[in-house]
């Protein structure tokens, strides 16, 4: 079905390559200041302000070595189909698509750009400043907060009127509010302790803490240039930050964003080299006062106590490239995946040490994970890109640390959803073709493949609604909104609108810490206090 | 989107009363997805961005449209780049396409 696309896009492709050709012939002698706000102003949420890639490739001298300018520029103006790049053709002229392809191809990698304290604190902004003048329950008809679902919606361009967080009620699948991100949504996280607030992060690392009561920003702090990293802890009093670049991480009081204490994420990889680390995933968990960091790079997790001074304690070798995780047996037990080793690394928070590594097909990403409890046992699932012969599904028992099943699934996946009263694991496939329009649905007792939803767009990020009854995908890239099923029939129920809608976020997360565990999982951890959870890191690539 | 394999059946069904048959519309619907929507998006082009909607346009003024950048009558570097290697038949599938939308 796929064979329409591929001629045409060639021929229309080189048409397009063609047309660059004619244009004005003086390059534009713009200075490279300029050139880099240009490249700030429209492509480094995306391509890194270090030129270093964050969600999109690497943009710099090494990376487009060698290749033609007219296809650059071509690239640019017309986008590249079936991915997040847009088009900038009517957006930029001619003239700045020719000096930005001639400023990338000569610009290296920029060192590290520092983004201090100081910056922090300075970036604070106060929309309400007299919090006592909120509403004290929602504004609009909800039954239980439990119900409210977040979509990063990214906008097109990944930034400007498109970029929003959007909520819903996923009982009646009516769009409630939406907060303006300026730059796109890419996680919101809920606070454990106090239902009205979320936290939105964006792709340039800004954090606005939103009233969902009144469904408005109160106040926003940018932590760095580019990152998807946020956790809140489980007393609801801090959230923790990682970025990509620079590469450090913040502690910040959730209450008034103010930044505490800054970390320098470096250390010593598992082949034994001192490197700077991008963050990863970072975590708070119902287990323990904590926050779990991951180092991308340096392939350590450190845990940092939320006492006097933030004490860290560094596990290292955890893996090579770390990226995501969730929580499993109270938030003890932490999976986190490592991309070039292919595995899931399982860390008991409690003793700060590895338990086990577990196989976890090719480049897991896992997510925010899943895990169900199926006759006695807590199974944990795994997404995977897949960028080799074996596209799977990973499937952990999470008790006894072992892989109970690989299921074949149609691609590379990217986020596993589950719930406690739904028959079905959903995973997106988002190989490069025709399959990255669909969900694959996974029932938890056979473990195997039982269905296969043609979403559209490029379906990702499946997530249940808090009661279980309605399954949520965004029809991302073109595909411009956000598609409900009922999670028994699969029967369609239900669209919302948006542009390039990517992460949904269930409010329910916050009672069931993974998704897929019973509601009250969070409340009632083994050796822990009464206490409600907390976030993940979800949809960074 | 609107059209999905899943309703194929009742487009097959909607066929007997219209020229067009489920074929044609999934050969549009493939065409718009993979090239079209780029900058015109499936139901909306982007707030932010020059490019016209075209769901739920009528489907000879964009069958004409596109011919005439094909021809060259109507002037757009980027259209009649587009339109150029664009057949009557696949003309014909994306006009109804995207006629058929609800924007
Ligand atoms: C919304 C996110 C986003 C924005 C904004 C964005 N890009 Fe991209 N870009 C991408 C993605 C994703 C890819 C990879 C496309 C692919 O895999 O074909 C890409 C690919 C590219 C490539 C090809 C890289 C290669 O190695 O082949 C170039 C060149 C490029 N972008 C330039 C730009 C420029 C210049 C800007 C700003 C004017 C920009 N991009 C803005 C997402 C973005
Ligand atoms: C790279 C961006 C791009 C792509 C891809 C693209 N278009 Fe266009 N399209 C444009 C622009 C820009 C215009 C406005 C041109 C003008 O000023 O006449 C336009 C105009 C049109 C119009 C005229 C609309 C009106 O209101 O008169 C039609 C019809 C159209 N495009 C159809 C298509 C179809 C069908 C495809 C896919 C085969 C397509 N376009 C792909 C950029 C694009």
């Amino acid at each position: 079905m796929n064979i329409l696309k591929t001629p045409l896009r060639k021929s229309i492709l080189t048409a397009l390559a063609a047309l660059v050709l004619p244009f004005g012939v003086q390059a534009a002698a713009d200075n490279a200041k300029d050139m880099h706000q240009l490249f700030e102003d429209n492509c480094a949420s995306c391509h890194g302000s270090d030129h270093g890639g964050f969600l999109a490739p690497a943009l710099n001298s090494e990376t487009l070595k060698g290749r033609s300018p007219t296809a650059l520029r071509s690239l640019i103006m017309t986008g590249s189909f079936d991915t997040l790049m847009p088009p900038f053709y009517g957006r930029l002229t001619d003239d700045q698509i020719r000096g930005l392809v001639s400023h990338l191809q000569t610009t290296p990698k920029l060192a590290n750009p520092s983004w201090t304290i100081d910056d922090i604190k300075k970036s604070i902004k106060v929309y309400v400043s007299d919090e006592s003048t909120l509403p004290d329950k929602p504004t609009y008809a909800i039954d239980s907060m439990d119900d409210v679902i977040g979509v990063a919606a990214r906008g097109k361009y990944g930034r400007g009127s498109g970029s929003k967080a959007v909520f819903i009620n996923s009982t009646t699948h009516k769009q409630i509010g939406e907060i303006p991100t300026g730059t796109a949504a890419h996680i919101i996280d809920y606070n454990p302790a106090n239902p009205r607030w979320a936290y939105i992060k964006t792709d340039t690392a800004e954090i606005f803490k939103v009233d969902l009561y009144s469904m408005q920003a109160v106040r926003s702090v940018k932590t760095g240039y580019n990152g998807p990293g946020l956790g809140v802890s489980r007393d609801g009093k801090y959230i923790m930050a990682g970025s990509f670049v620079p590469h450090n991480a913040v502690i910040l009081d959730a209450d008034t964003l103010e930044p505490l204490k800054t970390f320098e994420l470096e250390g010593i990889d598992p082949d034994g080299k001192m490197v700077s680390s991008d963050s990863g995933m970072v975590i708070g968990t119902p287990f323990d006062d904590i926050f779990a960091i991951a180092l991308e790079n340096a392939g350590q997790v450190w845990v940092v106590d939320l006492k006097e001074g933030f004490p860290v304690t560094k596990i290292t070798d955890v893996g090579r490239h770390l990226h995501d995780a969730f929580l499993s047996h109270g938030g003890r037990k932490l999976m986190i995946a490592s991309y070039d080793d292919s595995i899931v690394a399982a860390i008991d928070l409690k003793e700060r040490k590895i338990i086990k590594k577990l196989e976890a097909g090719c480049v897991p990403h896992v997510g925010g994970g899943s895990a169900v409890e199926v006759d006695g046992r807590t199974l944990g699932f795994g997404t995977n890109f897949g960028d080799c012969d074996k596209t799977v599904v990973s499937v952990w028992d999470l008790d006894k640390m072992e892989v109970v099943k690989q299921i074949p699934v149609a691609g590379g996946t990217e986020s596993p959803a589950a719930h406690a009263n739904a028959p079905y694991v959903a995973v997106d496939i988002i190989s490069k073709d025709r399959r990255a329009r669909t969900v694959q649905l996974i029932d938890k007792k056979s473990l195997e493949v039982v269905k296969t939803l043609d979403v559209g767009g490029h379906a990702y990020f499946p997530e249940y609604s808090a009661d279980g009854k309605f399954l949520y995908v965004s029809a991302g890239y073109s595909g411009d909104e956000v598609v409900v099923y009922d999670s028994t029939s699969l029967q369609k129920v239900a669209s919302v609108s948006m542009e390039s809608p990517a992460g949904i976020f269930s409010h329910g997360r916050v009672r069931y810490m993974t998704r897929g565990l019973s509601p009250d999982e969070a409340t009632a951890p083994a050796n822990a206090p009464r206490l409600r959870p907390v976030g993940e890191m979800k949809g960074a690539k | 989107m609107k059209l999905t394999l899943v309703t194929a059946s009742l487009l097959l069904g909607l066929a007997s009363t219209s020229s067009v048959n489920a074929a044609s519309i999934y050969a549009g619907q493939a065409k718009a997805a993979a090239v079209c929507s780029q900058c015109h998006g499936i139901k909306n082009p982007s707030a932010e961005a020059p490019f016209p909607p075209l769901a739920g346009r009528d489907a000879d003024y964009l069958k004409t449209a596109l011919k005439q950048y094909r021809d060259k009558t109507r002037q757009s570097d980027i259209m009649n780049a587009i339109a150029g290697s664009l057949s009557d038949d696949d003309i014909s599938n994306v006009a109804t396409y995207y006629a058929r939308l609800k924007p």
